[in-house]
This record gives structure tokens, C-alpha cells and sequence, in this order.
């Protein structure tokens, strides 16, 4: 036996392996070698260390907690601005997990009553029915407004179309429509374009922006489950399963959650997003093919239910068209930029959210526009129009809400236009610039 | 089959963040080992690493080389355990009484740059390592769980310790002397 045939041989002769003659041939060996006997010594007394850090590690098992953690910081209720989309977007939901043994746990973890187990039981049915998809197309309705973000929801507005495209192979892309408002991640980048005259770019890829996250979270079935069961054991959620025969005679499986957002019934901002909201859930599953064939989502109010979506056109594995992933953005578009610190930055830092306010329509009725735009970006001819020459009339005290990290400031305005405005502005200041900046209410 | 690290990750993020559990699972206990030889207890190791999985999970997609992602996650539990060694520093404890506990803590078993050295070896050497003596399974069941004759794990064992003493040696502590009934 040489070196090298000795040495490839130390754990299967340390551990006693070996055939007797090939033992003994590599012990005769490491009789008569000094350089292979140092070398087995030290394999020998590292066999003792990584079975001693082993050992003290035997016990150690976190990965559901980690995972808990992981869902945990995925759901966490999306921010309803733009801005705090760019400062930090959060990982989506893909659309191929499967149900996994992860769900399976969580059910018993949670200890839940037959009924409830069994409307997870139809929804990890339902999960594993689309484990494997290459691309998936929705189209649904939404109660909101046009100019709003992808989750606002306004119980008295008429529904809109939204739409979302998403294809898994070879790489992840996926397309957010709705009226007034187009996101498109190509693979490669994250782009939203508003009213077609107003950028906002990611420079990577991502899995969701820009508060796409629930219609993401409905095209991935596996999250979730994942989300409905963290939320039934921490919030106290329903789940029901009931099952009815549909218009096609087929048998369909209805899983109703009863979600309650934890948002204090006087917040500001309850009930004006999905993830704010207090509402009924109802996935629709075929219950022989397992596959989701629609959602609707219903807004829980004291006044009663009114429903804000409704999902009924699910197509699974069809192709979709190569130009869906493409944006047409028009050359004089006006692109967010994060505010940067201004030589006078410290002015504008120790300001308080009314006194901003202030300063921030104090210079459009100046239109003094480079002024303004210390304030909010972009400020595009559109916005200049409308607010250019404006009255105040009113700046009033501002206030926060548990869901927002920013303060919202009453004001009254009197455009140009004769026509008077009176809303709330809102501003946050979680920015590098440590500046209050726009975000919405305008 | 298991895929590999750089599978689970490209599958992680290309939407199946469910693939992350399966990295925790294969990386938790070496990882726990590694932060429990630089934090003072072991609530606070384990605290580490859950954190230290959590923020790799968010950081994921800045990983250039998913491959790397065991060594990388380390990188990420070394810079947690110096923040939970601030933290301890900013509840109260004056500097010394910090000190005294990461210094304790290191005392009681200084072996994490074997943690280290295990990051950086070839995936199937780290492979049968983690499975042998971190999950605990004999060469025997090493070789079902991976569908490879006894003599192939042996021999990769054996390669892998080769390779472990290569890098400890750069790192200056291969012939330490380690108690092997020492526990952490």
C-alpha cells in the first residue's frame, strides 16, 4: 500500500471498515511512514473535535422557527407608499412552492379543530395541484382608485381591472396592470409606470414591489397557507371549508378565512389597503383537479360586508406573449430619485411635518418648483398644473398611524382652479436625507 | 437526490422560499456550533443563529455566488455575534464584565475556525462532514442517504480531513489540542 492509497484509507481504518488485510497492509504502512502516521494522528484527533462540536449541537433544531420568522418578515403588512417601496422592498411570493411538509406541521402545531384542518387540508391540496406551474395569468376586479397604488381599497369606488402575468421558466418575470398603473419585472429589473408620465425603477429583479404583494400572495398558494396559519394561531383567524356544487355540476371545495388586520378600528389608514383590512376570504378549488378557480375578498365593516375583488379568471400554464414583458416607457417621463442631502439639509431635517407642509405649498403657490422638489419627486407638468398658484387655507396638526412610519398633516387648499381641496398630506422622513418628503395625500 | 446549496438558492429566489428551510436544516448545527464558541450562552448562540438565517434569507438575491453559501452565512454570524457582544455592552454591562463573558465564551471551547475551515471545502467534502459528524450518522448511513458505496464515503472523509487540515493549517491552529470530551 503507497501514501496516497494509506491515507484515502485513515477513516475507514480509524473507524474499522476495513477487510482484515487491508488493515492490516494500511497499519504496516503507517508502521513504517512517519509523514502518513502524523497525517493519521491528526485525522484521528479531528475525528474527536467535529464528534465533540456535533454532539454539543445534537439537539439543536430551529428551523421552524426560522421559517415562522422568514413568513413572518415576508407578510409583514405592506407599507403603503412608494417611496418606502424604494428604500426597501421585501421578497414575494413565487408561484412554484409546494405544500409541503411545512404546512402539514403547521396544522398540528396549531392544534386546530376538524373543520379548520380541513380547509387547510383543501388549501394544501390546492398548492400541490399547482406545484409545478411555468406561468400563471390572473384577472380580477378591484374596488379603487385608478391613481392609487396596487392595494388601495375604497369600498364606494366601482371595481377596476387588475391584472398579473407571471412566468417561472427559465427565470422569473412577472407584470402588475392596472388602470392607470403598469409594474414590469423582466428578469432583469423592476419598473412602474404611473399615469404614463411618472418612473419608478429597481435596478434588480425582484419577486414582488410596489404593494403587488397580495395578488402575488394569491398566485402562490403555498405562502399562503403558510400566511393563513400564522395568522389563525397568532390573530386568532377562522378557516372554514364548506363544499357545493358549481355551475358546471362539478363538486368545488370553499374555504372562507376570516381575516382581521389587527389595525385599530380609529386608525387612519384602516381599511383603505388589503393588508389593513379586516376581511372574508373565499379561494374557490375544483375538488377533483385541486386547482383554485377563483377568489373573492369581502371588506368587514360594523355597517356589513361589501365585496372589493373578485378573481374568476385563473389561467394556469398558458404562454404568454414575450411583449407582456415589455414597457413602453415615453422619453419625458419623470423619474422618482431619492432625496439627497442639500447644502442646507439641516434646514429642511429639523423641520416638523406641519412646518413642511407648509413649505412644501407655500412653494407651489410660488411655483417655485426646485423648492418643491426638496419636498416630493418627482413634480411632473401634470402636478405643477395643478398645484401651481395654489391658497392655503389651513395647516393643521399631524398625526400617525400604527400601519404607517411616516405622519400624516390635515390641510386645506384653494387651486387655481377655484376648486378647494381638503385632505391629509402624507409625509415620512425615512430617507437618507432625513428630510420630510411627499408621499401621498395630494 | 439533495441539491445543492447553489440549487436551493437559485430556487429560493426564483420563488420557492420554502427551499430555505431545507438550508437551515442542513447548516443549523454546524452553524450553532460555530456562533456558541463566540457568544457567551447558548440561548444567545441559538438567538444568533436565528438571526444570522433570517437575515441571510433577506439578503439572499446579493449573494454572488450561491455556492458560497454556507461560508457566506458565516460571514453573517460572525458580524451578529459582535452586535449581540455590542448590545450586551449597551444594556449596562461596563466593558470589562462584556469582555470577561466573550472572553469566557471563547475559553470554553476556542474551535470555531473548524466551523470555518469546513465552509470552505469542496461541497461534497463539507457534504459527508456535516452529515457524519453534525447529524450524526455513521459512514454506513452516510452512504444510503447519499446512494454512494461505504468505500466512496470513507475515502471523501478522509480526502475532506486531508483538505480540513490544509486550511487550518493557514489559519494558523491545525495542531491545536482539543479535549475531545470537551463540551461547548
Amino acid at each position: 500500500m503507497n501514501c496516497a492509497e494509506c491515507r484515502d484509507n485513515f477513516v475507514a481504518c480509524a473507524e474499522g471498515l476495513l477487510e482484515r488485510g487491508e488493515e492490516q497492509q494500511c497499519r504496516a504502512h503507517l508502521a513504517a511512514c512517519a509523514d502518513c502516521r502524523a497525517e493519521y494522528e491528526f485525522s484521528v484527533h479531528l475525528q474527536h473535535r467535529l464528534l465533540a462540536r456535533g454532539q454539543a449541537a445534537a439537539g439543536v433544531d430551529i428551523v421552524e422557527t426560522v421559517m415562522r420568522r422568514v413568513r413572518q418578515e415576508q407578510f409583514k403588512p405592506e407599507r403603503e407608499t412608494i417611496m418606502s417601496k424604494i428604500l426597501k422592498h421585501r421578497w414575494g411570493l413565487g408561484l412554484g412552492a409546494t405544500a409541503t411538509a411545512a404546512a402539514v406541521t403547521l396544522i398540528a402545531l396549531l392544534s386546530t379543530p376538524k373543520i379548520q384542518a380541513a380547509a387547510v387540508e383543501a388549501m394544501t391540496k390546492g398548492a400541490q395541484a399547482v406545484a409545478n406551474l411555468t406561468s400563471i395569468h390572473l384577472r380580477g376586479q378591484l374596488r379603487t382608485q385608478p391613481q392609487d397604488n396596487f392595494s388601495y381599497i375604497n369600498a364606494d369606488c366601482p371595481f377596476y381591472t387588475i391584472e398579473l402575468w407571471k412566468e417561472f421558466d427559465p427565470i422569473l418575470k412577472w407584470r402588475v396592470e392596472k388602470p392607470n398603473r403598469v409594474l414590469v419585472m423582466d428578469g432583469q429589473s423592476t419598473v412602474m409606470l404611473i399615469n404614463s408620465n411618472t418612473g419608478v425603477k429597481l435596478p434588480q429583479p425582484t419577486a414582488s414591489a410596489f404593494d403587488t404583494e397580495w395578488l402575488h400572495r394569491i398566485a402562490n398558494l403555498s405562502n399562503t397557507i403558510s400566511n393563513e396559519l400564522d395568522n389563525a394561531r397568532d390573530k386568532g383567524w377562522k378557516l372554514t371549508v364548506t363544499e357545493d356544487h358549481g355551475a358546471d355540476g362539478r363538486l368545488k371545495s370553499i374555504v372562507t378565512v376570516m381575516a382581521k388586520s389587527g389595525v385599530p378600528d380609529n386608525d387612519y389608514v384602516k381599511n383603505t389597503f388589503i393588508g389593513n383590512a379586516d376581511t372574508r376570504r373565499v379561494y374557490r378549488f375544483d375538488a377533483q383537479k385541486n386547482l383554485l378557480e377563483s377568489v373573492q375578498i369581502f371588506l368587514v365593516r360594523p355597517s356589513g360586508e361589501v365585496q372589493i375583488f373578485d378573481l374568476s379568471e385563473i389561467d394556469y400554464n398558458q404562454p404568454i406573449d414575450p411583449k407582456v414583458w415589455q414597457l413602453d416607457v415615453p422619453a419625458d417621463v419623470s423619474w422618482y430619485q431619492a432625496p439627497k442631502e442639500l447644502p442646507d439639509n439641516e434646514k429642511y431635517a429639523s423641520m416638523t411635518a406641519e412646518q413642511a407642509a407648509r413649505a412644501f405649498f407655500e412653494a407651489c403657490s410660488r411655483e417655485d418648483w426646485n423648492e418643491a422638489a426638496k419636498f416630493m419627486s418627482p413634480i411632473n407638468d401634470q402636478l405643477k398644473q395643478y398645484l401651481g398658484g395654489l391658497e392655503i387655507v389651513s395647516i393643521g396638526e399631524s398625526f400617525t398611524s400604527k400601519m404607517y412610519g411616516g405622519r400624516f398633516v390635515p390641510y386645506q387648499i384653494k387651486l387655481r382652479s377655484s376648486e378647494t381641496k381638503k385632505w391629509n398630506v402624507a409625509l415620512r422622513k425615512d430617507n437618507p436625507a432625513h428630510r420630510w418628503q411627499v408621499d401621498g395625500g395630494i | 437526490m439533495d441539491l445543492t446549496d447553489k440549487e436551493h438558492v437559485e430556487r429560493c429566489c426564483d420563488g420557492h422560499p420554502e427551499d430555505f428551510g431545507l438550508l437551515v436544516d442542513r447548516y443549523q448545527k454546524p452553524l450553532f456550533s460555530y456562533l456558541a464558541s463566540r457568544v457567551g450562552s447558548l440561548p444567545q448562540a441559538e438567538e444568533a443563529a436565528q438571526e444570522s438565517f433570517v437575515r441571510a434569507f433577506l439578503s439572499l438575491r446579493k449573494l454572488r455566488k450561491p455556492g458560497s453559501f454556507y461560508s457566506w452565512l458565516l460571514g453573517i454570524a460572525g458580524r451578529v455575534a459582535k452586535e449581540q457582544f455590542r448590545s450586551e455592552l449597551r444594556r449596562g454591562q461596563d466593558r470589562e464584565a462584556a469582555e470577561t463573558m466573550m472572553l469566557t465564551a471563547a475559553g470554553r471551547d476556542e474551535d470555531y475556525p473548524l466551523e470555518e475551515a469546513i465552509a470552505v471545502l469542496p461541497e461534497n467534502h463539507r457534504q459527508v462532514i456535516l452529515l457524519r459528524y453534525y447529524e450524526g450518522l455513521s459512514c454506513q448511513e452516510v452512504a444510503s442517504r447519499l446512494n454512494q458505496p461505504l468505500g466512496t464515503v470513507t475515502k471523501t472523509l478522509s480526502r475532506a480531513y486531508a483538505l480540513l487540515r490544509q486550511e487550518l493549517k493557514a489559519r494558523g491552529c491545525a495542531e491545536q489540542t482539543v479535549n475531545p470530551t470537551k463540551q461547548i
